[in-house]
């Protein structure tokens, strides 16, 4: 296998520009992914952070084409280099069903959930589940299957995997059945891993012992991770790259220290300001976004987060470009989508 | 300041009933002998993970469920509510309320608003008619919300504005004390902030002490004043907010706030990080000793054998560890 870290690839592993996906309902066409641009280098972890609703689950599902119907995906590319040297494979084009989205999903594209219960079958043992995923993709026989299995168990750090080969979902820990789902996703080596949520559920113990396996995995196997939170603590220890959802689109992305130390767009520095930060017991009334997210049948005329910004100004009613900002950060990757950094051109 | 409530000694053990006789062939040990005070005025913060017993505490204050054992010593009285039968609870009832996690499930979707606020002065016969339409919509003012939003049904409310209700319902009947149980934890994070703001303001308006019970370190620490950390139906530690953050005095109260990532790149890269192994044991079959001891990196001997009791080690500060007198342990 050719070391991870190395390799001289040109181009990224998966550029997504312009994606749109939505759900027609009764009362109109929800928009929930909407004009998303961004791309994910190879071995590199990128953070999508957001609040309910603002798209970051269903921009991961689209990435697998499995946007549960009515939804579809209605423009956009999301090119998938999978290796340096084949021409892409645009996903939005993939047929959900066909044989080659079969191939990438588990195989190059593996996606873990916030809630494992629901993702592992009740009735079948954990060995007997991730043996399947393994038999599906190799061209092994069960009792090899069974072997492996063991030694992802073992390999995801629960104790005693000979034993809980045998075991029922519901006889784990709610710690233990996101190690299987890791298990599950990562046995075939995928280049890229969606995780949407994958701690949310659990503890801040357990969480971070999930965490640590997921980032040694990946210095392991070096595959790319998309993770998928609303927790800012979870990005700011784990991302390289972070990308800001507000209402179906991206407001801002940049290296981790760019949104952290150089926010630049009112909703992200907002958010900043609005958690409590262990240690920080100073100040006693935190500085609070007003309002709420808008609800997405009845979005406000230009910027989305308009409503609720302290900045807004006339030219917030027309809708602002994702714009490379000026300069103002290390390196030139820093974007934003607000009229503060753009000029009515569209250009930061 | 005037203690308000002292609780001492509480335990509360479920039964765990097994074949067609139920018969009963152990206890869960949801809490198992915890003792705190709460001052008026005050906030103290109840942490811990999930299973650790944190909603059970709260339930048993409320006698929403009946204790196991101990006594709750309440009010200026000092009435020990666990004693009382429910008939002689009924006026205390008033002076304790609670807020819940979901404020989705906790509110009747076919009641509108008005009648859902307005509902404990109706049963408690605080408040009739025109008067208690006012007090209904002073109610909402109070917590954000408008005169029109009575008439309306919780579903046409967002997650945050249905926890505004929850607490203007629960601030109906004038309550001393209120028994928060993880009342932010379902909202985004930009909501999140308001309603804290919000029941820090409440708190100085109406002079109400919360027990504000949560699993989030960082937003405990931000509204209490006191922090008690509980660990398998005890409590592990009990200090003041920045105390207990800065230098933490008990090994699961250090490893706890190892865990929480802090939302700072640059410090989080910085930190040490302790990771605790194995998950937390299954309280019906507790470890023996100290029940910290099989995932604590200082554990001896004695931990294993010995329980070791919450005793005072500084002004304001309690531990139950045996070794607290002698470990270094970092804060955040
Ligand atoms: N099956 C569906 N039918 C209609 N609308 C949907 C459906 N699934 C999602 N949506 C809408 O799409 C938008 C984006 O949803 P998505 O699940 O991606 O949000 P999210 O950012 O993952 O939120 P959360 O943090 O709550 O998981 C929301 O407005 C949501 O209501
Ligand atoms: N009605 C009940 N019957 C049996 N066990 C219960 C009941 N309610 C809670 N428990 C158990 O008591 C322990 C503490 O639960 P809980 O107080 O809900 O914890 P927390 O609120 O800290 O997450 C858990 O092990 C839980 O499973
Ligand atoms: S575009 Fe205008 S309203 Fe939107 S975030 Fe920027 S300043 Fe605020
Ligand atoms: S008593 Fe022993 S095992 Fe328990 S916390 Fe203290 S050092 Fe650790
Ligand atoms: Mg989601
Ligand atoms: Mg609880």
């Amino acid at each position: 296998m050719a070391s991870a870290e190395k390799t001289p690839y040109e181009k990224p592993l998966l550029e997504i520009s312009g994606l749109k996906t939505v759900f027609p309902t009764d009362d109109g066409i929800v928009n929930a992914v909407n004009d998303v641009s961004f791309s994910i280098a190879r071995g590199q972890t990128v953070g999508v952070v957001g609040e309910s609703g603002c798209g970051k689950s269903i921009t991961g599902l689209s990435m697998l084409q499995l946007v549960p119907s009515p939804g579809r995906i209605e423009a956009g590319e999301i090119l998938f280099h999978r290796n340096g040297t084949d021409a892409p494979i645009d996903i939005a084009q993939v047929s959900p069903k066909s044989e080659l989205m079969r191939q990438i999903r588990g195989n190059e594209i593996a996606i873990i959930f916030q809630e494992p219960m629901t993702s592992l079958n009740p009735v079948y043992t954990v060995g007997n589940q991730i043996a399947e995923a393994i038999v599906l993709h190799e061209q092994v026989d069960k009792k090899t299957a069974h072997e492996r299995a063991i030694e992802m168990i073992a390999r995801v750090g629960i104790p005693a995997p000979a034993q809980r080969v045998d075991e029922y979902p519901h006889q784990l820990s709610g710690g233990m059945r996101q190690r299987i789902m890791i298990a599950m996703a990562l046995c075939c080596s995928p280049s890229l891993l969606i995780a949407d949520e994958p701690t949310t559920a659990l503890d801040v113990t357990i969480q971070a012992q999930v965490l640590g396996l997921m980032q040694e995995l990946q210095a392991e196997m070096g595959m790319a991770i998309m993770l998928i939170t609303h927790d800012l603590g979870v990005i700011a220890d784990f991302a390289d790259e972070v990308v800001v959802m507000y209402s179906g689109r991206v407001v801002e992305k940049g290296t981790v220290d760019d949104i952290f130390y150089n926010p630049l767009h009112p909703y992200t520095q907002g958010l900043l300001k609005s958690i409590p930060v262990l240690g920080r017991t100073a100040e006693k009334t935190l500085p609070s976004i007003p309002g709420t997210v808008p609800h997405p049948l009845t979005l406000p005329v230009g910027c989305s987060f308009g409503p609720r910004c302290p900045e807004r100004m006339p030219e917030c009613d027309q809708m602002p470009e994702l714009a490379e900002t000026d300069g103002k950060t290390e390196n030139g990757r820093h974007t934003v989508r607000c009229w503060l950094h753009t000029d009515l051109e569209g250009k930061g | 300041m005037t203690k308000l409530l002292e609780v001492n000694d509480l335990r509360k053990h479920f039964p765990i009933q097994k074949g067609i006789f139920q018969r009963t062939v152990g206890y869960v040990k949801a809490v198992d002998g915890i003792n705190f005070d709460v001052q008026r005025g005050e906030t103290l913060g109840l942490v811990g993970e999930s299973g650790c017993g944190k909603t059970t505490a709260g339930r048993c204050l409320l006698r929403l469920i009946p204790p196991t054992s101990g006594s709750f010593i309440f009010g200026e009285e000092e009435v020990d509510l666990a004693k009382l039968t429910p008939h002689e609870m009924r006026p205390f009832r008033r002076r304790i309320q609670m807020i819940f996690q979901d404020p989705h499930a906790s509110l009747n979707p076919r009641m509108t608003v008005g009648d859902i606020v307005g509902e404990p002065m109706r049963v408690n016969r605080t408040e009739q008619g025109s008067a208690l339409q006012d007090r209904v919509v002073e109610l909402l003012e109070s917590v954000g919300l408008q005169s029109q939003d009575t008439r309306r049904y919780p579903h046409a409310f967002s997650g945050g504005q249905r926890q505004r209700i929850g607490i203007a319902r629960a601030l109906a009947l004038q309550p001393e004390l209120i028994v928060a149980d993880e009342p932010v934890s379902a909202l985004d994070v930009s909501v999140q902030a308001q309603i804290l703001n919000l029941l820090a303001e409440l708190r100085e308006k109406f002079q109400l002490s919360y027990i504000f019970i949560a699993h989030d370190l960082s937003v405990v620490e931000h509204i209490s004043d006191r922090v008690a950390v509980m660990y398998l139906g005890k409590i592990a530690e009990i200090s003041d907010a920045e105390t207990l953050y800065q230098s933490p005095k008990h090994p699961y109260t250090e490893a706890l706030i190892s865990a929480v990532p802090l939302p700072d790149p640059k410090a989080q890269r910085k930190r040490e990080h302790i990771r605790l192994e194995g998950d937390v044991p299954d309280p019906s079959n507790p470890p023996t000793g100290c029940y910290f001891h099989p995932r604590c990196r200082y554990a001896t001997d004695i931990c294993k054998q010995e329980t070791p009791e919450l005793r005072q080690v500084a002004q304001g500060v309690q531990v139950a560890c045996h070794h607290s007198d002698t470990l270094e342990l970092q804060g955040v």
